[in-house]
């Protein structure tokens, strides 16, 4: 004889089950669309940015600045002046290279920075440089190779960002180290020459390698308003303010919706 | 007062009544075949298929048709002595009964069977033959050899069949019937003839395709199973019409029921 009361447990006790398992399923099917464009949306951006997920370390950002006092005289006193924001260490590598031009002096006073003044007296004299870490050569160290006298190459060392080899020497520079600061620079000499799809391409390598630099994301929209992609523009900034909360990312896309970029 | 599921139940309690024997298309097929065998000069034929595919049924359907026909003789349980086996052969033979205290000796029975070659062929219905032992097997075979008498075997399809088949019957039978389990059309049609034919029209009307497609999906349309699951349906509405029959829709079939008598049976789990 079957105990009826006992099996109606059972049943009730089955059917809640089911139930649940229905609901659950009908959970997830209302839940994937959702999913799915969370999904497409995020590749949208994905396809335009670098996939780097884990923002890194800021990468060392310095710069020089020569000031030339007085050219004329027999001595030359050179005040560098050194913006470093962090690895000192490697400062002495970049100061010394000839090739970095001042890009944007206004744009990185704006920043908060350290800065380091040196002061270094020269003499006429000929005198052999003390070896060092970088490969690069300064300017001091070209007039020395080429038996020249310092004082008057001095006048000759050219710092401008205009300079037509400029972004030959630093593509080549950028072959050899794969910096994503030399990328960053070319991208901005690019962009500055309205040259904007290699201002793109070169936004993207820098972010590519390091995808902290604030600059880089920046460059990187602006190329893309001005090639008229503004709403995948958009889409990038918000991606990235999302991730980073940079008051300059909110800054950019609010320039962007009034349309003053 | 007696419920009317006492009665439905009843129809399916599994029985190899010729009675209860329901005619599918797929049974019809195989049933046809088998009696095309017998009529060909063939020593043995070998009935099989998974436990409650009809074979039993099959056996003695084809027995009740023919024993008015033809010598036939049914074994409906396994006789595992070889001692009582062989007396049983002999007796349905020769009409006689040997006493208690005599055996029939096998040299005997094979020179008897010769003697009456060319005038008589004797067929025997042995069912669940996997269960005699392998001499016993091997006198099977001598004894068709004679070719007077002619043995249908059913056999349970089990992993060892193949062993069984190349041992005892690789070159002697020449009919190998396998029956399988049933489809969706047939098992609707199966429990449809079932209960009609005891005069449950109503009951088998209420019965709908997607509670036939219940049943089979957990009783893999096997016919043991059906009636098992259908005699605990209708066990639980037996109970229901006795105790609380405005719990039952007699015009249609409960979906509560058919899945509380799957939780008893073990189909699902609760």
């Amino acid at each position: 004889m079957i105990n009826i009361k006992e099996l109606e447990k059972r049943w009730y006790k089955y059917k809640a089950k089911s139930l649940t398992q229905f609901l659950s399923i009908l959970a997830m099917v209302i839940l994937l669309p959702y999913f799915l464009y969370y999904i497409y949306s995020n590749r949208d951006i994905l396809m335009g940015t670098p996939q780097k997920e884990i923002i890194q370390p800021v990468a060392p950002k310095i710069e020089k600045k020569v000031e030339k006092k007085d050219l004329n005289s027999t001595t030359v006193e050179t005040t560098s002046k050194v913006i470093i924001k962090e690895k000192p260490a490697k400062t002495e590598e970049l100061l010394l290279s000839p090739t970095i031009p001042i890009l944007d002096i206004e744009e990185e006073r704006s920043e908060p920075t350290k800065k380091v003044h040196k002061k270094a007296t020269h003499h006429t004299s000929k005198k052999l440089i003390p070896a060092k870490q970088s490969g690069a050569l300064t300017a001091k160290e070209l007039a020395v190779i080429a038996g020249k006298d310092l004082s008057h190459e001095h006048k000759k060392i050219n710092f401008t960002r205009s300079s037509a080899n400029y972004k030959e020497v630093m593509e080549e520079k950028f072959r050899v180290n794969k910096h994503p600061r030399e990328a960053l620079l070319l991208a901005k000499a690019y962009y500055k020459e309205g040259d904007y799809k290699q201002a793109e391409e070169w936004a993207l390598k820098a972010n590519q390698l390091d995808g902290s630099l604030d600059e880089s994301w920046l460059l990187f929209a602006k190329s893309k308003v001005k090639l008229g992609k503004k709403q995948e523009a958009l889409k990038i900034l918000v991606a990235y303010y999302k991730k980073s909360r940079s008051s300059k990312a909110k800054g950019l896309i609010e320039k962007i919706k009034e349309g003053s970029v | 007062m007696k419920s009317k599921y006492s009665e439905i139940k009843n129809i399916f309690i599994d029985s190899v009544d010729s009675q209860s024997y329901v005619e599918l298309d797929s049974m019809r097929y195989n049933y046809q075949l088998l009696l095309e065998s017998l009529d060909k000069p063939l020593k043995m034929i070998l009935l099989f298929g998974r436990p409650g595919t009809g074979k039993s049924m099959t056996l003695n359907k084809l027995y009740e048709s023919l024993k008015h026909k033809r010598e036939i003789h049914y074994f409906d349980a396994p006789i595992l002595s070889e001692k009582e086996f062989l007396k049983s052969i002999y007796e349905a033979m020769s009409g006689q009964s040997i006493p208690q205290n005599m055996r029939v000796n096998f040299d005997g029975l094979l020179k008897y069977c010769q003697r009456m070659k060319g005038k008589r062929e004797v067929v025997f219905l042995l069912d669940e033959c996997q269960l005699y032992s392998e001499a016993l097997m091997e006198k099977i075979r001598l004894l068709s050899d004679t070719r007077v008498v002619k043995f249908v075997i059913t056999l349970h399809k089990t992993e060892n069949e193949d062993v069984i088949a190349k041992e005892h019957f690789k070159t002697r039978i020449w009919e190998v019937i396998e029956l399988s389990n049933a489809t969706e059309e047939d098992l609707e049609l199966y429990i449809q003839k079932k209960l009609i034919q005891k005069g449950f029209v109503e009951v088998a009307n209420s019965i709908s395709k997607r509670d036939i497609k219940f049943i089979h999906t957990h009783t893999q349309g096997n016919f043991r199973e059906t009636n098992k699951f259908l005699y605990t349906i209708f066990n639980i509405y037996e109970y229901y019409d006795k105790h609380q029959p405005q719990k039952i829709d007699p015009h249609r079939f409960s979906k509560k029921i058919l899945e509380m008598a799957a939780i008893k049976l073990g189909y699902i789990n609760d």
